[in-house]
């Protein structure tokens, strides 16, 4: 009910988006892109590879322009990139010149804040991430895991109201995923449901959106396909994923991955039904 | 340790090829005595180059210090001979050293404006793609002709020797910045001024380590270059003195000590680098 209230964050109006291929014909990377994500919403897109999921996201972050359509962060048109809107990227971006802890202050450096209080917030949110004892290591000590969580404390330091995340854990093992799955929740639920941050997130796991969206919109060659709402309680478990409305989604969902006849999930839905 | 054990036999094998390379010159100074004027021989064995050789450097000495100069009279001696050779020496680092500041940094700010904005680029990168193709060695008369023996001119030709291939470097180590370091600074509110001081600035750094390095390669020859022709002292001038004599000894002697010298600056240069180079995997600090 407290996202009929939550005024509107992120406004996307007939968003497109084409490239010019080597060869000289276009690619439509996104068409006709438009929803509006409330305050405090955490949204996962899904999609197989290509759909134009990375376009969006960077169209969001102001680092590409639409072709076409409105962007609207926040009450104001979308023109270029801007500390409300942070980003963590689908390819590693922390800097190997800077020692961690100053890859986390970097956001607020740029944007003049004191020293003193700077390292505070940093060593805050590296703290979050479990990773407050490598703060004077190089990136390059780190590994890929470690590095992702560098990348989430810094956006998370820097205090934009819109975090974008595109396959973070796309590249981590079963167990690292899921407890970074739980740190980025933590941090988003800190001080509780009032102060959220609005969070987009990119995944290509269906397991993955259904434990952490309180919505998922599907897309398909630059389509936005199905926008369904998760409305399961938190905190989430295992065991979540089993219930009958999560499995209904599931199904939902791979069936617009292409993947009806996925093998086991009937069985699965038996379960749960048991 | 095992490394330590290899870097140890390197240096030994390195050693061994520098003595060989020793031994064969003295060789051919035994086997060899051609002579180019009656008196100086084509190729100088050792026992010449340190006694007589070094002492006739003592010629180029202009006196004080309390050392006469053998133009007041003076027999050649030891002391004069070494000043002489660090006097020279001195004035042919000084213009190299200004050349290599003045050169590396205009060629570093220009590499640096072609990608800073398209009306920069547009300023500077076709003129320096043209000054570019000019032949260094084809432009030192005409330096001469401008600057006469003004060591501003000396100055700038070395800088214009180094800054073209500083330029290049430049330009080429921005054009190889990871996009997406530049996209994270700008997503996390960096300035154009902020990126390119701490994102462009730190991710060229290995690279232009490597073409600092082979500008100064170039930057020694052009200093030699600009001595040639215009100057009153230096390295080159002594070289250019030697050879209206054809005193081969002497020049040898002096390209011995570039040989030095230039081991020594890319010795320094890399020392100097390296520490600013903590952050990179050590394959990129070698
Ligand atoms: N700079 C570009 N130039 C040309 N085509 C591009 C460019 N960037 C993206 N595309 C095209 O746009 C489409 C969408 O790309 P995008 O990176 O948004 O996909 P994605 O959904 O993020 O895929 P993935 O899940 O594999 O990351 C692709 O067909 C891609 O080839
Ligand atoms: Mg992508």
């Amino acid at each position: 009910m407290s996202t009929n209230v939550a005024p509107r964050m992120i406004e996307l109006v007939h968003v497109e988006r084409s490239f010019r291929r080597a060869d000289g014909t276009d690619v439509k990377a996104v068409n006709d892109v438009s929803f509006v994500i409330p305050e405090g919403e955490f949204v996962c897109l899904v999609g197989p590879s290509g759909c134009g999921k990375s376009t969006l996201l960077q169209m969001l972050a102001g680092l590409l322009e639409p072709s076409d359509g409105d962007i609207v962060v926040g009450n104001k048109p979308v023109t270029g990139p801007g500390p409300d809107r942070g980003v963590v990227f689908q390819k590693d971006s922390v800097f190997p010149w800077m020692r961690v802890i100053d890859n986390v202050e970097y956001g607020l450096k740029c944007r003049g804040v004191p020293a003193a209080e700077r390292r505070e917030i940093a060593w805050t949110y590296l703290k979050h991430v479990g990773l407050s004892h490598v703060e004077r290591a190089w990136p390059r000590e780190l590994s890929g895991g470690m590095l992702k969580r560098v990348a989430i404390a810094t956006v998370f330091a820097n205090g934009g109201r819109v975090l974008m995340l595109d396959e973070p854990f796309g590249a981590l093992d079963y167990v690292t995923r899921h407890q970074l799955q739980d740190v980025l929740l933590n941090l988003w639920n800190a001080d509780g449901a009032g102060t959220r941050r609005t969070v987009i997130f990119v995944t290509h796991d269906v397991d993955e959106a259904l434990s952490l969206a309180d919505r998922i919109m599907v897309f398909r060659s630059g389509n936005k396909v199905d926008d369904i709402a998760v409305k399961v309680s938190r905190p989430r478990t295992t065991d979540s994923l089993l219930l009958p409305e999560m499995v209904e989604i599931k199904r939902k969902l791979l069936h617009h991955l292409g993947l009806d006849h996925a093998a086991g999930l009937d069985a699965v839905a038996d379960e749960a039904v048991a | 340790m095992k490394l330590g054990a290899r870097v140890v036999r390197d240096r030994w094998i390195s050693l061994g090829v520098f003595i060989a390379i020793a031994a064969i010159w003295q060789v051919l100074s035994v086997i060899y005595t051609v002579e180019a004027v009656p008196g100086e021989p084509m190729v100088a064995g050792w026992q010449v180059l340190f006694t007589k050789t070094f002492l006739s450097m003592a010629d180029y000495w202009a006196g004080g210090l309390g050392v006469p100069s053998v133009a007041e009279g003076a027999d050649r001696s030891y002391p004069a001979a070494a000043l002489s050779l660090a006097d020279h020496s001195l004035q042919t680092i000084i213009r190299l050293a200004s050349g290599l500041v003045v050169g590396g940094g205009i060629g570093l700010a220009l590499g640096l404006a072609v990608s800073w904005s398209r009306w920069t680029r547009r300023l500077v990168d076709l003129p320096v793609q043209f000054l570019r193709t000019l032949p260094l060695l084809a432009m030192v008369p005409l330096f001469q002709l401008w600057f006469g023996t003004n060591i501003a001119g000396e100055i700038l030709f070395v800088a214009y020797g180094i800054g073209v291939i500083v330029f290049a470097g430049t330009v080429n180590a921005v054009r190889n910045v990871p996009s997406i370091y530049i996209d994270n600074a700008r997503a996390l509110g960096a300035s154009r001024l902020t990126l390119y001081r701490t994102v462009i600035l730190p991710a060229i750094l290995p690279e232009m380590r490597s073409t600092v390095l082979l500008s100064l390669g170039t930057g020694w020859g052009a200093v030699l270059g600009a001595e040639y022709l215009g100057a009153q002292s230096g390295l080159g001038y002594v070289i250019v003195y030697a050879q209206q004599f054809a005193y081969l000894d002497r020049m040898f002697l002096i390209a011995l000590l570039f040989i030095v010298y230039t081991s020594i600056s890319y010795w320094g240069v890399s020392k100097l680098t390296a520490r600013m180079l903590d952050w990179a995997p050590p394959s990129q600090r070698l």
